[in-house]
């Protein structure tokens, strides 16, 4: 009889020990962290780049051709900065005709190329952009983008080898930034 | 003269206009807040939301988006995986009008399915900000949300527990009857 109760005993204390813990984690509380309420933000001074009608196989840079635009780091937060092209579309028709842009700032038959080269940025030169999103500013060295500096960039387009001509196109290219 | 011509022609055909727009390029001059959210705890099954902030320091009223992006592995913060899948993050208002030189919150609900292959785990997503526009350039801004979910504790220690409760039970009450059952 004591050997039963005994038993009975020490299997509610051992399933309330497993138990219990488990049962607690139910009502465990959810944490958001909003980190410092940080606001981060970055501006161009600049958004267009007006070319007028091109050439084929021609190269066009902005002028001044790397101090065109400066994107200035407003906000709260230091910042590691992108960016990505897209192709070209005829804005007559967006679905049936375009630039498809290339992957090393290179051109072809209806492919086009652009680079970007940043201020200072003595070692990278001309970078091409890409419709993989990439470093704007070089900060894998560490060195990402703190509220109040600025950096000063320009343009670098090549025009396809051939395309259609009379061709209204648009593109459109995207500097992002995330809190470093 | 007809070769002049052809030459003319060919020329013209190579020739396009891009980006004609003359018109004055207008920054859109905006803010987004918090720059990082961080969720902790959030168990399979269960739900939580918070809010972002944009603000349009423009003196233009702007429309803008907010979509996700999973940021590639070398962007992500150490030991945090790829969010798997951005339905489980949805918006009050994926698209937003906000007029000049104020502000508007957005909430963003983030869910996670109740299966317990998703507990404990470290994710990354970004949420992008970015105006509507049709300019050449665009700014777009992301927020680093970090979700990380309960252990899996949970049910297996219930399971567990309850199996040793059974066994343990069915050992007494064996033993018990047993001995009731025994002559003197």
């Amino acid at each position: 009889m004591k050997i039963a109760v005994t038993s009975i005993a020490i299997a509610i204390i051992l399933a309330l020990a497993v138990s219990l813990p488990a049962l607690a984690q139910q009502n465990s509380t959810i944490t958001i962290t909003m980190t410092g309420l940080n606001e981060i933000s970055i501006s161009l001074d600049k958004t267009q780049w007006p070319l007028g009608t091109v050439a084929s196989n021609t190269e066009y840079e902005t002028i001044p051709q790397i101090e065109w635009c400066t994107l200035t780091v407003q906000g709260t937060c230091n910042v590691n900065t992108f960016i990505v092209g897209d192709d070209a579309k005829w804005i007559s028709d967006p679905n049936t005709y375009k630039w498809t842009l290339s992957n090393d700032g290179t051109n072809g038959e209806h492919i086009y190329g652009l680079r970007f080269r940043i201020s200072g940025d003595t070692a990278r030169g001309y970078v091409p952009i890409t419709k993989t999103q990439s470093e704007f500013w070089p900060y894998s060295g560490g060195s990402s983008l703190a509220p109040g500096d600025h950096k000063q960039f320009g343009l670098r387009l090549l025009t396809p080898t051939y395309f259609y001509s009379g061709r209204q196109m648009q593109t459109q290219i995207t500097i992002s930034a995330v809190a470093a | 003269m007809a070769g002049h011509i052809k030459a003319a022609g060919l020329i013209a055909a190579l020739l396009v206009i891009i980006l004609p727009s003359l018109t004055l390029a207008q920054d859109v001059n905006f803010g987004v807040s918090p720059a990082e959210v961080r969720i902790s705890d959030l168990p399979p099954g269960n739900a939580t939301e918070f809010e972002l902030t944009i603000h349009n320091k423009d003196e233009i009223a702007h429309n803008f988006t907010i979509t996700t992006f999973p940021p590639p592995e070398e962007e992500r913060r150490e030991g945090r995986a790829q969010f798997p899948s951005d339905s489980w993050i949805s918006f009050s208002c994926p698209r937003i009008e906000i007029a000049g030189t104020s502000q508007a919150n957005a909430t963003v609900t983030v869910t996670i399915p109740q299966e317990q292959k998703w507990a404990g785990r470290d994710w990354e997503i970004w949420l992008g900000v970015t105006p509507e526009s049709t300019d050449l350039l665009a700014v777009k801004l992301y927020v680093r949300l970090l979700v990380s979910t309960s252990g899996t504790r949970f049910n297996a220690g219930l399971v567990t527990g309850i199996a040793v409760a059974i066994v343990l039970l069915g050992y007494g009450s064996y033993h018990y009857f047993r001995r009731k059952t025994k002559p003197e």
